[in-house]
């Protein structure tokens, strides 16, 4: 898929979770967050993580020099979750307000 | 078994192996890299198209058939002006707690939308393309729903295309 637009000559990006996946299938480019199935772009509410994965993906846009290359977001699972959760509470709170 | 089969980063890691093993020669290997496609104009001025295999569709659209046995090889297009309570997901294959309360967490059509208003990107094309992944039939993916919305990323009037494979 990646590819077919690519060659189309309409430069690509993808993100992806799984490593493994993205070295057999060879994207022209590709930004990895190690982050769970389905939460590419982070845990509901988090607008800021949400955005600096975009981002990172508009950075690569530019940054790529060679294809195939993939590059690391420099986030954790663990504290994405973290924050998520102190949102979800932040906005629990503030909802509760009269 | 791969360099990064057991990349301890991942969440998930042998994943390729796991499915292909399940599910024999589902699953995608290439031999090369293709030549990169070039920026035309620079981010501020591009359009930027959405590309996702996360089953997310317009409410009233024909809800994509997650239990062919074989894959539904159909797209949907899901207009960039849209709300998430426009929308709603039909794919079985990957956790969807996350986006249950917050679509933005796999398609993220808020924060594209406000990225397109702030002037970070040039703007949205009119459509985002939408299909399922799961497809036990790589070479019927690769030659119709892959060479479908390329073209229609084409149409759109794509200048970059972001991807996201769920």
């Amino acid at each position: 898929m990646q590819r077919a637009i690519e060659r189309r000559g309409v430069p690509t990006v993808s993100i992806t979770v799984a490593l493994d996946i993205t070295e057999h299938s060879k994207p022209p480019r590709a930004v990895f967050v190690p982050f769970m199935m389905g939460h590419h772009f982070g845990v509901p509410f988090h607008r800021e993580l949400q955005r600096q994965i975009i981002c990172a993906a508009l950075d690569h846009f530019v940054k790529a020099q060679q294809s195939g290359e993939v590059h690391r977001v420099p986030v954790t699972w663990s504290q994405a979750r973290r924050e998520g959760i102190a949102i979800e509470e932040a906005l629990s709170i503030k909802n509760m307000k009269p | 078994m791969t360099a990064n089969s057991n990349d301890a980063s991942q969440l998930r890691p042998g994943l390729w192996a796991a499915i292909n093993e399940r599910y024999p020669g589902v699953m995608i290997t290439k031999d090369d890299f293709i030549p990169l496609a070039h920026l035309k104009k620079p981010l501020t001025e591009a359009r930027l198209t959405f590309v996702s295999s996360a089953g997310v569709q317009p409410k009233k659209t024909m809800p994509f058939d997650v239990v062919h046995p074989v894959g539904d090889y159909s797209l949907r297009r899901v207009p960039s002006s849209s709300a998430p309570s426009d929308l709603e997901i039909h794919q079985i294959k990957y956790p969807t707690n996350g986006a249950a309360r917050d679509l933005n967490v796999i398609f993220p059509i808020e924060r594209l939308q406000e990225l397109a208003t702030e002037g970070v990107i040039g703007g949205l094309t009119p459509n985002f393309f939408s299909f399922i992944g799961y497809q036990m039939d790589p070479p019927t993916f690769e030659q119709t729903l892959a060479e479908e919305i390329a073209a229609a990323v084409v149409a759109d009037g794509a200048d970059i295309a972001l991807l996201c494979p769920a």
